[in-house]
């Protein structure tokens, strides 16, 4: 689904050149839940960001869903975003000018999608998130994890095969963090690929695979006795 | 991809903004219209004929140091008139009181009958010799000229008294619709037992004014044959093909020759035909070119505003922007987006500015004596401020298009 070879990203300023990645190589199967970790810094938004086409990176390769996308223009890849990839980002980011329903509209809207088809994938995917109810408030009128929930639903209105989120329990507490774990592991049962950055080790556990990140690497931390352990009990009380 | 409904549902939330720049549209396109209105009708008036053939035309204005007698005036200007025929330099010349373009002068109500107490028409009274019409350049269409024996003299006091005038055929055809004014009677003076003949009847001839209390006045004008024997005198002159500059010279220096008794101002006591005509529509070109400026002024105004109240959105909104573009919205989506919006405030603007625009024009008619504002100015300024609102929106909505999809992960 997602495989970066070699991958490496520059970022250039007059004074300096920042390697957010290096020589970056990972491979999202198909169906895959994967917690991306790493210490603040390493380069996992700019991971998430190019795996999502927002940005585009200096050397190495990059397949999304077998295609190569360093060649791809401007509106492929508008077109890839609105039709494959489904955000969720760490500060909600829904609009605030718009109410439940316009913001869940948005990418549907941008696929020329008819408006009763709309109308039935926004109430769907209110209803999977629980917030049928709230389709007319603004962003400003929720709490945050009823906003994040609506970003949820909005990436989840477009069926996108893959879920890429950044921190998406960063600004949750506990309680409203867990929920939307569990949201995303519903997703993810259902068959969407999902990447999600977290630095909450007990919500890492949670996914199938961890990958760390540090300094623009992955590093393989399958051979640490201790991630096993942890993962080990994660998955015992849950299955 | 057009998307008006959640645009109009974001701009609620911009409603300071969107009223203002809404509101400043229609203001400039209610004045913008009334503008172009009143700039095509004054430069309207520039282009009227006057009657004359303008080229190598001057008047020279004399007047006389001592007015005590009126014979001696005559005997003067019979005199002066003798002197500037003679010339090489110069065609032609006449005696007048006024002529087309002067700007005022003597007026007469015109009546068919003697006992009539409405008039039918008023019309400018030009006194004239049998020498007026080669001057002006002005065709007879029918009847015939004056001959010298016609031209007589009067005092301004005197009331008008001639058996025979020659009138414009505007005047002609308002007085005698139905047929030829020629030989019939009319009264131009107050005098009922004064009757005069129409013995000609020139091509179109201007009065001197705009308009006065008929709308129709604007060419009826009566040549009367006499000399008037007032404080001054205006000569017309006629040049030779080329030789303008040269006549002009000569006939003041012939004039003085004949006597050093007047007064012709250094200024404009000689001008050519083409000054008349300068400082006649200088008012009218002058309120034609404030209007221009006035509209120009406004419209780079709003669109300055619509420049810096959409580069202010674009700023504010780059957040959004990002979102909107990592969802799926491509260049050209976000392109349109602005430019939709501003098509948005713009169609409140020219349908609040179309009807202001109306408003505004209904008022000059009742307070001013304007014409009635055409639907077509509306339409075309309507038109214009769109283009105008698209144009200026252009710059920052490319701007906007150009915001990176990252902007959606940067912490605000
Ligand atoms: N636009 C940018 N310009 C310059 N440096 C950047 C930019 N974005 C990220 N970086 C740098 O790249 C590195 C990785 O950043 P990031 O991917 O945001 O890390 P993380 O999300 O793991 O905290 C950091 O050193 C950061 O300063
Ligand atoms: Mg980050």
């Amino acid at each position: 689904m997602l495989k970066m070879t070699h991958l490496s990203k520059v970022y250039r300023t007059e004074v300096v050149e920042t390697y957010a990645l290096r020589d970056f190589n990972i491979d999202v199967k198909e169906g895959e839940f994967v917690a991306v970790t790493g210490p603040s810094g390493s380069g996992k938004t700019t991971f998430l960001t190019i795996a999502g086409l927002l940005e585009t990176f200096s050397g190495g390769e990059y397949h999304l869903d077998g295609i190569e996308v360093s060649n791809l223009n401007d509106n492929a890849r508008s077109k890839i975003r609105n039709e494959k990839i489904g955000f969720i980002f760490q500060a909600f980011n829904l609009i605030p000018d718009l109410n439940v329903f316009d913001n869940i509209e948005v990418p549907l809207r941008y696929r020329g999608m008819k408006a009763a088809e709309r109308k039935q994938r926004i109430m769907d995917s209110l209803e999977r998130v629980g917030l049928a109810s709230r389709a007319k408030h603004y962003p400003a009128e929720l709490s945050g994890g009823q906003q994040q929930r609506v970003a949820i639903a909005r990436a989840l209105a477009g069926s996108p095969r893959l879920l890429l989120a950044d921190e998406p329990t960063g600004n949750l507490d506990t309680q409203m963090a867990r929920s939307v774990l569990e949201l995303l592991e519903d997703i993810h049962r259902e068959g969407a690929t999902i990447v999600m950055v977290t630095h909450d080790p007990e919500l890492a556990a949670r996914a199938q695979r961890n990958v760390h990140i540090i300094d623009g690497q992955v590093v393989d931390l399958s051979e640490d006795p201790r991630f096993h352990v942890v993962h080990a009990e994660h998955t015992g009380t849950n299955a | 991809m057009i998307q008006i409904k959640p645009i109009l549902a974001a701009m609620r939330h911009h409603k300071a903004g969107t009223v203002l720049i809404a509101l400043q549209i229609a203001l400039t396109l209610a004045i913008v219209c009334n503008a172009l209105f009143i700039i095509q009708q004054r430069t309207a008036r520039l282009s009227r004929p006057s009657g004359v053939e303008e080229s190598n035309l001057f008047v020279i204005r004399s007047d006389w140091a001592d007015k005590s007698d009126p014979q001696h005036t005559d005997i003067q200007m019979q005199a002066d008139l003798l002197a500037l025929r003679q010339l090489g330099s110069v065609q032609d010349a006449s005696p007048t009181n006024s002529f087309p373009l002067r700007g005022g002068g003597w007026d007469n109500f015109i009546k068919l009958a003697p006992d009539q107490v409405k008039m039918t028409t008023d019309a400018a009274i030009y006194f004239a010799d049998e020498h007026s019409l080669a001057t002006l350049g002005t065709k007879l269409i029918a009847g015939r000229n004056f001959t010298a024996s016609e031209i007589g003299s009067q005092k301004p006091r005197d009331r008008l008294s001639s058996a025979q005038v020659i009138i414009s055929k505007d005047l002609a055809q308002r007085l005698f619709p139905a047929g030829s004014a020629l030989g019939k009677t009319i009264y131009v003076s107050a005098d009922a037992n004064k009757p005069s003949t129409v013995i000609g009847i020139t091509d179109t001839l201007q009065a001197h004014m705009q308009s006065r209390r008929t709308p129709d006045y604007a060419y009826n004008a009566v040549l009367i044959p006499a000399r008037l024997l007032d404080d001054g005198t205006v000569y017309l002159v006629r040049a030779k093909p080329g030789q303008l500059a040269a006549a002009m010279h000569d006939a003041t220096k012939a004039l003085y020759a004949q006597s050093r008794m007047r007064i012709i101002d250094r200024k404009d006591g000689v001008m050519t035909f083409a000054q008349v005509r300068q400082r006649f529509y200088k008012s009218d070109l002058g309120m034609a070119i404030l209007m221009g400026i006035i509209s120009v002024v406004l419209l780079a105004i709003t669109a300055a505003g619509i420049v810096g109240l959409t580069s202010f959105w674009v700023g504010q909104r780059r957040k959004q922007i990002g979102v909107r573009r990592a969802l799926g919205a491509t260049r050209g989506d976000i392109l349109n987006y602005f430019l939709t919006e501003n098509l948005l405030i713009g169609i409140g603007g020219v349908l609040a500015g179309a009807v202001l625009a109306i408003g505004i024009n209904l008022w000059m008619v009742t307070q001013f004596e304007m014409a009635r504002l055409s639907l077509a100015y509306v339409a075309v300024g309507v038109v214009a401020l769109l283009l105008l609102g698209q144009g200026a929106v252009l710059a920052p909505a490319l701007r906007a298009s150009h915001v990176s999809p990252v902007e959606a992960t940067r912490s605000v």
